[in-house]
């Protein structure tokens, strides 16, 4: 046996396999999905439950609606400072000793703010599970936001937005929520977080975390009737009576997605960062289709999948595995309740930024224009059911997904239909979400400008290039420019 | 890596110990060693309907030849390219395709290609494995596209994140004599160095059947697998010749050295204080291990108290850990924050440092560390793949898939008497390399002044 270019080793050194054929699969296993319990406590705090003996641990989340669309956009990082701010301080503990109690009980708890929800989270094993739920439910129930440790919290906000900033690909992500997708930056902003006071974070508290609209979740070590009497014990008389809010989308959302004649981008934008060490080279779009609850959800899902989710994806294969400009290329969807937020993303060297940038372009028009053949549109779908079903191994993974539901709204009885709902997408469909959808979205650089400017007009001739300098940029400002306002 | 975010720095926990009344159940491992050399090692878990299967070659970054830094980790990419029987990327039609997943990773000492698949997959993975293990069959396009790859990967892992280069200096920098030196990920000119000829030559050398260990934990029955193994496995003929291992030696550090290095995008100042580390074998690893928790690991932690929370001088102060087979380094690294300099970053850890090497730590701190340990551990058992990691790691550090069931009595030994002992025998002024690393305008200050 000849091969024109490789190396033949094995045949001389260690002699063949005695077996060239690939072995046939055999019968496949169906996956267990998790009895989701649910109870109601009389406060309006719901509790789901999932009993696993295997490993001796529970998994404890508590999800509230306290995420960031409920902050006015100049306070902007507050909902994740207040969450934050739990486990700095209760009535009865510092800060110190919530974090000395609970690592010697080898329960670290932690508070954290996404768009909708704000979360506290606890992993524990069985044997320290009282004293993990008294912390806990100290943090949630008994904050008292020491000024010291706000302010501690904003330097470090601040501090770490700088780092971000500096960074290529972090600072195209931060340039995206106000230029791209009119929202606020959950982290907040150098003014935003600057401006955040102890009242701001008291009245938030006191605003947004409250039993009714809440649940909490456990997962693991654990039985139904155990995890009710838990929750009376430590949360039945959690009666704060914030007021209710309504939904937001963020005060920027247009209800029009044009017609789909329009080209796959309409700005182009490059932020000049002299010596980037790499450029970042991302397509943005605010997509009015269905939020998470829609059916659109599915399709999506699916429609990631072979553009940009997995190593297999288009957009890998054609930026990383066929040329070698990447170590690596995706996309992403990012669930509310309303439009949902789609980004591509990917880092080349700066001479290769127009080149990538033209291949992603490439790419969202071929997924509107033509329709993923069966044999390269199903192994997408098994990348989803199987990722799906690993998640499902752990606690961790189980108490993470059932708490992504409840905060978007969503029944838990869609862990079991979510491999069919995927099944069902058809590849008519992705193509028709594509070509109404992706159009008239941003292209955004982050990268060494000079490097790749004459290539960028080159490939792009009849495009306006808007150039930033990365260092008068105000991450603020709608066209991220100093001194224009919102 | 081959894919997903550069991790060559990352520090894996190894622990297994009791924690109050639970008791740690061990892993139930059974060994073998084929006729070629292959040595395997398969846990039964019916529990879930996947399987973990894990290749572990006993070649890293410390084999890179003369001249060719990064090479053994650009090789893990080329793994995935043709063999005699399979396109390049079949692996991932075997894998992702069918609701799985690849990965593979270059560490200093070892290198390991991984899967998780539905069990009924198994015989295939078992197959392809064995094919890439003897005829890989990588051509000139594919090894030009996946060489510029890894030159990505170096980019967007040392030249585009702010400390970047912080972390590839600290290998750079610190070793004098051993390969660790040119740390797993390389340098740019002598990755763009290597030719399909390299590789040929690498391949015949480092990938053969006594120099690996096949991991399988998960979904099956064990009689059905050993059958597959022998089968796909056993049909590789016994390699004759050697296995050329690094006989460099690492003197000990002697005298401080310290450097002032610079990068284009540093927000803030920052310090990496490098001591010399013993083997993985060396009994005093466990105390270490514990150490770094106590100084490092958490909210409660040592150096978060003093230098993020009551200084401020600091966003992350932690002692970072590169223990490997033939000696690591332990690194304070410290990055700065608005009032945090090189200078006073370096001050607070040497205070910190003396307060342990004298005082000690006390029973309570000790306890924290042991028992943050034990519920790690209990987590990475959770699932198949974690405990396939855990038995790699034994392997490579150890040299024995059963250390893994004995790391419960070596990390419940460690008394506060032997912390005190290690921190003061391993970590000495004249023992240490200092790296300064700031922004690159204050160079040309320096020289004006």
């Amino acid at each position: 046996m000849k091969t024109k270019l490789g190396f033949i080793l094995s045949v001389l050194l260690f002699g063949a396999l005695a077996y060239g054929q690939l072995p046939e699969p055999g019968p496949a296993r169906s996956v267990q999905v998790p009895a989701v319990k649910e109870a109601t406590l009389k406060n309006g705090l719901r509790v789901a439950v999932v009993e696993r003996k295997a490993v001796p641990s529970v998994s404890v989340s508590l999800v509230v609606n306290a995420g960031s669309d409920k902050e006015d956009a100049k306070k902007a990082g507050l909902a994740r400072l207040t969450a934050s701010l739990l486990t700095k301080g209760t009535k009865t503990r510092t800060a110190t000793e919530i974090a000395e109690q609970s690592e010697f009980n080898a329960s670290s708890i932690f508070g954290s703010a996404q768009w909708h929800t704000a979360g506290v989270g606890m992993g524990v094993l069985t044997s320290g599970f009282d004293t993990g739920m008294e912390i806990f439910a100290d943090v949630v129930r008994n904050p008292s936001f020491p000024q010291s440790e706000i302010d501690l919290l904003k330097t470090q906000s601040l501090a770490g937005l700088k780092s971000s900033l500096s960074q290529p690909s972090s600072l195209a992500n931060y340039a995206s929520s106000v230029y791209s997708f009119r929202e606020h930056p959950v982290g907040g902003t150098p003014a935003s977080v600057q401006a955040i006071s102890r009242a701001d974070v008291e009245a938030f508290y006191q605003t947004h975390y409250r039993p009714a609209g809440a649940v909490l979740i456990f997962v693991g070590d654990i039985t139904l009737q155990k995890a009710v009497t838990e929750s009376e014990k430590y949360f039945g008389t959690w009666t704060n009576a914030g007021k209710t809010t309504e939904y937001s989308s963020g005060g920027w959302a247009q209800t029009s997605s044009g017609p789909s004649v329009m080209p796959v981008f309409s700005r182009f934008l490059v932020i000049d960062l002299p010596e980037s060490g790499q450029a970042s080279v991302n397509y943005f779009k605010r997509v009015y289709a269905g939020g998470r609850k829609t059916k659109d959800y599915y399709t999506a899902t699916v429609l990631n999948s072979l553009l940009g989710g997995g190593y297999s994806s288009r957009l890998n294969q054609e930026i990383r595995i066929k040329r070698g400009l990447s170590y690596g290329a995706g996309s992403n969807f990012a669930w509310r309740n309303g439009p949902p937020t789609f980004t591509v993303s990917t880092q080349t060297k700066d001479v290769s930024a127009a080149e990538v940038a033209e291949l992603i372009v490439a790419e969202l028009k071929r997924l509107g224009d033509t329709t993923a053949a069966i044999s390269e549109f199903d192994p997408r779908k098994a990348v989803l059911t199987g990722s799906f079903g690993r998640s499902l191994e752990t606690n961790g993974g189980i108490a993470s997904a059932i708490a992504n539901l409840y905060s978007l709204g969503v029944s838990t009885s869609e862990l079991n239909s979510y491999m069919g709902s995927v099944d069902g997408v058809s590849n008519a469909s992705v193509r028709d979400y594509a070509k109404k959808y992706f159009i008239a979205g941003d292209i955004v650089i982050v990268g060494d400008y000079a490097k790749f400017k004459d290539d960028l007009a080159k490939r792009f001739p009849n495009t306006k290039i808007d150039v930033v300098k990365a260092s008068e940029l105000d991450i603020e400002s709608p066209t991220l420019r100093k001194g224009d306002v919102q | 890596m081959r894919n997903s975010i550069f991790a060559l720095f990352a520090c894996l926990l190894l622990s297994a110990a009791s924690f109050g009344q639970i008791k740690v159940q061990p892993i139930d491992l059974k060994e073998r060693t084929l006729y070629n050399g292959l040595r395997i090692v398969t846990v039964q878990d019916n529990s879930n309907p996947t399987v973990s299967i894990h290749v572990w070659y006993d070649v890293g970054g410390k084999n890179d030849p003369p001249g060719r830094s990064g090479f053994a980790h650009m090789f893990e990419h080329m793994m995935f390219k043709a063999t005699k029987h399979m396109p390049d990327e079949k692996f991932d039609r075997l894998t992702e395709d069918v609701g799985g997943f690849n990965n593979a990773s270059t560490w200093p000492d070892f290198t390991n290609y991984y899967e998780v698949v539905p069990s009924n997959h198994l015989e295939r993975l078992l197959w392809a494995e064995a094919d890439r293990m003897v005829n890989l069959n990588v051509d000139d396009k594919s090894f030009a596209s996946e060489r510029d790859v890894v030159k990505e990967e170096y980019r967007q892992g040392v030249l585009a994140p702010p400390y970047g280069k912080l972390f590839w200096l600290m290998d750079d920098k610190t070793f004098e004599k051993h390969p660790y030196r040119r740390g797993v990920i390389g340098n740019l000119d002598e990755l763009g160095a290597a030719t399909r000829a390299d590789a040929e030559a690498f391949y015949k050398t480092f990938y053969r059947p006594d120099n690996a260990v096949l991991i399988v934990v998960g979904d099956f029955e064990k009689k059905q697998a050993d059958a597959w193994i022998d089968k796909y496995f056993g049909s590789i003929a016994k390699p004759s010749g050697s296995i050329p291992r690094v006989t460099e030696v690492e003197p000990a550090w002697t005298q401080e050295r310290r450097y002032n290095e610079f990068g284009p995008r540093v927000p803030f100042p920052a310090i990496a204080i490098v001591y010399q580390a013993p083997k993985t074998t060396n009994p005093d690893i466990p105390a270490i291990r514990l150490a770094e928790s106590i100084l490092s690991g958490g909210a409660s932690s040592r150096l978060y108290q003093s230098l993020v929370r009551e200084q401020q001088i600091a966003q992350q102060a932690n002692l970072d850990l590169e223990l490997n087979a033939e000696g690591g380094r332990m690194s304070f690294v410290g990055i700065g924050s608005e009032k945090g300099t090189s200078e006073n970053l370096e001050k607070a850890w040497l205070a910190e440092l003396e307060k342990i090497q004298k005082d000690g730590v006390t029973d309570k701190e000790l306890q924290k560390a042991k028992n943050g340990y034990i519920a790690g551990s209990i987590r990475f058992r959770e699932t198949n793949d974690g405990k396939a990691i855990l038995i790699e790691r034994a392997v490579a550090y150890n040299g024995d898939p059963n250390a893994v069931n004995r790391e419960l009595d070596t990390i419940q030994a460690v008394t506060p008497a032997d912390i005190k002992r290690v921190m003061n025998q391993y970590f000495k002024p004249n023992n240490r390399v200092v790296i300064n690393y700031s922004q690159a305008a204050a160079k040309a200050e320096e020289v004006a002044q």
